[in-house]
């Protein structure tokens, strides 16, 4: 077992780093504090070929495989969560439905200009009424001609305000559900009948944009079709199998720098006439937050090779983000303890960690779901089918 | 037009530590990074490529000294230097700037020749500033040291650099050596897709990075350094800042005397 990461994915974490430290950290505070999305942060990474990170080159991506998009998204976590996040929804689930399920003729048309940065993506699921219970969408697409006519509201969504292309999970026959009813298409987000509704307000994540999406008689041509008409939700969970991954990545970054606080801290801060690295206390819970650590790499990576070398993932990929998640809301919110006081100040980025970090356990599928796709996985394993 | 650019690399400062009373230097982090000056050079010298697109210039990068890896010059390619040319030897080669500069100068000859020679000025482990001088010398071409920008096209570069409180303008026919100052240019990032596609060895970069013998540039016996490392100590310890006295006036004046002489320039 050869556990050292390929010189490409060496210089390409170095590279992100460099650019993580001197582009996106110094305006984390200032876009959480103004709630806008860094768009100059995001252009700039088009430019450098990462918003298309896993994508083949004859796509317009740079074939890093999903060992470079692990990198990047665990070194942009480290920094800032928002823009984890912007970039985590074009990448991971927004460009990726289009490279799991498009046609050669889509993947040309839509996927190389998202790979290549020059466009944003976003993927549309969430309803008022469907979040974990997704199959319960009640957008309809109804088929006219040559087209589709969308009418419904979509709502939660990231990126969705400003994306230009978006790929959204409709109902196109009531009466058979998710197993034949649901229908995935490539929306433009110029397309009459495409409104962005109101934005929500969040705890964290303040640098990324969650709004509500109106789709009032919506024509969308049939050769925006993503995979087949009534196998949108099978491709859709395919596709949020690959994001829960890539979450779990952003969740180490995050834990990591926790970690990496709490050291810093521990060495420079004197009580009781010694530096905290003397206390016990502070000693176990660094020691157990860098045993988390290491254990979620070890798992994020592992799994990032089984994606590469074409080996199931979804049981080990659920993981990732159930642990991933719950690794760093711990992490930081000992290095919330370790910094006392302080650290609960504005002038810390520690709070703004905390609220950043408390979504991950919430969005791309609520930890309770994952611990249901594992479970499920496990049990078939074992002749016994689930009904969740 | 061909650009040499010649690059190094240092250990990165934030994996060391200094221990001033055991009087050594501890390595916590061996991680090694691009010449900051070095790198200023070769971004000094994609802006000008750029600048005479689409007739285009080629970038190719060499190496400080005999490296052990080719890395900094890959990153160099994956940058946007078209290739890049690796120095190996079978033993360990002695060689100061001095010698290097002939092995250099052997190399930019046996490449067919080359218009301009940017480097770094300073070199942050050694403070050195003698390879781009040396090299001008070995080349028998003019020398601009210290530029903060760089401009060349057809037979002619012009440099603007520091004297003193001023900027000037200096200016000389190609083919030439500048040297280039850290921090004088915010150097770009590389490139994703050329930066996987060098380290993986694929594509059009497949060879982009060629491996070329010194010995086969000159008589490695003959290269004897004219510089010998005798021992190192600390500089003195300096008190930060500067204390000001007096009435509040004199006070006032040494303080904004002080600040005019630290400013940045």
């Amino acid at each position: 077992m050869d556990f050292t990461f390929s010189p490409e994915h060496v210089a390409l974490r170095r590279m992100i780093r460099e650019f993580a430290e001197n582009e996106v950290a110094p305006i984390a505070a200032e876009i959480d504090r103004e709630g806008r999305v860094p768009f100059e942060t995001l252009k700039m990474m088009g430019e450098m070929g990462l918003l298309g990170v896993c994508f083949p080159q004859e796509y317009g991506g740079m074939d890093a495989g999903e060992t470079g998009y692990c990198i990047l998204m665990e070194e942009l976590g480290r920094v800032c969560t928002s823009t984890a996040t912007n970039v985590g929804a074009h990448i991971g689930i927004g460009a990726m439905s289009i490279y799991l399920d498009g046609t050669e003729e889509q993947k040309q048309k839509y996927l190389t200009p998202l790979a290549r940065g020059e466009k944003i993506a976003a993927f549309v699921l969430t309803e008022a009424d469907a979040g974990s219970d997704a199959a319960a969408i009640r957008t309809r697409a109804v088929r006219e001609g040559d087209s589709w006519i969308l009418d419904g509201t979509k709502t939660f969504n990231t990126n969705g305000s400003f994306a230009e292309i978006v790929t959204v999970l409709a109902v196109t026959d009531p009466t058979l559900g998710a197993r034949g009813g649901i229908t995935a298409f490539i929306v433009e987000s110029d397309t009459p009948g495409f409104e962005v509704g109101t934005h929500e307000n969040k705890m964290g994540i303040r640098g990324s944009s969650t709004a509500e999406l109106i789709f009032d008689g919506m024509r969308v041509p049939h050769e925006n079709v993503l995979g087949k008409v009534g196998e949108g939700f099978v491709s859709f969970m395919k596709t949020l199998d690959m994001g829960r991954l890539t979450l779990g990545a952003a969740c180490l970054g995050g834990a990591q720098a926790a970690l990496d606080w709490s050291i810093e801290w521990a060495k420079t801060r004197k009580q009781f006439g010694v530096e905290l690295a003397h206390k016990q206390s502070v000693q176990w819970m660094i020691a157990d937050m860098a045993t988390e650590v290491e254990a979620l790499r070890s798992l994020v990576y592992r799994v990032a090779w089984m994606v590469d070398t074409d080996q199931p993932f979804t049981q080990l990929a659920a993981m990732c983000k159930m642990y991933g998640s719950e690794v760093a809301s711990r992490a930081i919110d000992t290095a919330l303890q370790i910094h006392g006081g302080l650290g609960y100040t504005r002038d810390f980025p520690i709070e703004r960690a905390f609220r950043d970090a408390r979504i991950a356990e919430i969005f791309e599928g609520t930890n309770e779901i994952q611990r249901i796709v594992i479970a499920s996985n496990i049990f078939r394993q074992h002749g016994v089918r689930i009904r969740p | 037009m061909r650009i040499l650019v010649i690059m190094g690399r240092v250990l990165d400062p934030g994996g060391i530590a200094v221990n001033r009373r055991r009087g050594r230097i501890f390595v916590n982090r061996e991680e090694y990074v691009m010449q900051p000056a070095d790198r200023c050079a070769l971004e000094a010298a994609l802006r000008i490529k750029d600048g005479l697109q689409p007739r285009g210039a080629e970038v190719v990068a060499l190496p400080r000294s005999v490296l052990p890896d080719d890395d900094v010059l890959r990153l160099a390619v994956a940058t946007g230097a078209d290739r890049a040319i690796h120095l190996t030897s079978e033993g360990t080669v002695e060689a100061d700037d001095a010698g290097i500069a002939q092995v250099l100068a052997a190399a930019a000859e046996r490449l067919g020749g080359a218009d301009l020679v940017l480097t770094g000025a300073t070199t942050l482990d050694t403070g050195q500033a003698q390879l781009g001088p040396r090299l001008a010398e070995a080349l028998g071409w003019p020398q601009i040291l210290s530029a903060l920008h760089v401009e060349a096209s057809d037979g002619h570069v012009a440099v603007i650099l520091k004297q003193g409180k001023q900027y000037v303008t200096v200016e000389a026919d190609l083919p030439a050596v500048v040297t280039v100052l850290p921090d004088a240019l915010k150097p770009r990032y590389p490139d994703g897709v050329r930066l996987i596609n060098v380290y993986k060895r694929i594509g059009e970069l497949a060879a982009a990075v060629e491996q070329w013998d010194v010995a086969d540039l000159v008589d490695v016996e003959a290269l004897t350094p004219l510089l010998e490392k005798r021992g190192q100590d600390f500089p003195p310890e300096r008190e930060r800042g500067v204390r000001v006295t007096g009435a509040p006036r004199e006070m006032a004046q040494a303080l904004a005397d002080a600040l005019r002489q630290w400013a940045p320039s």
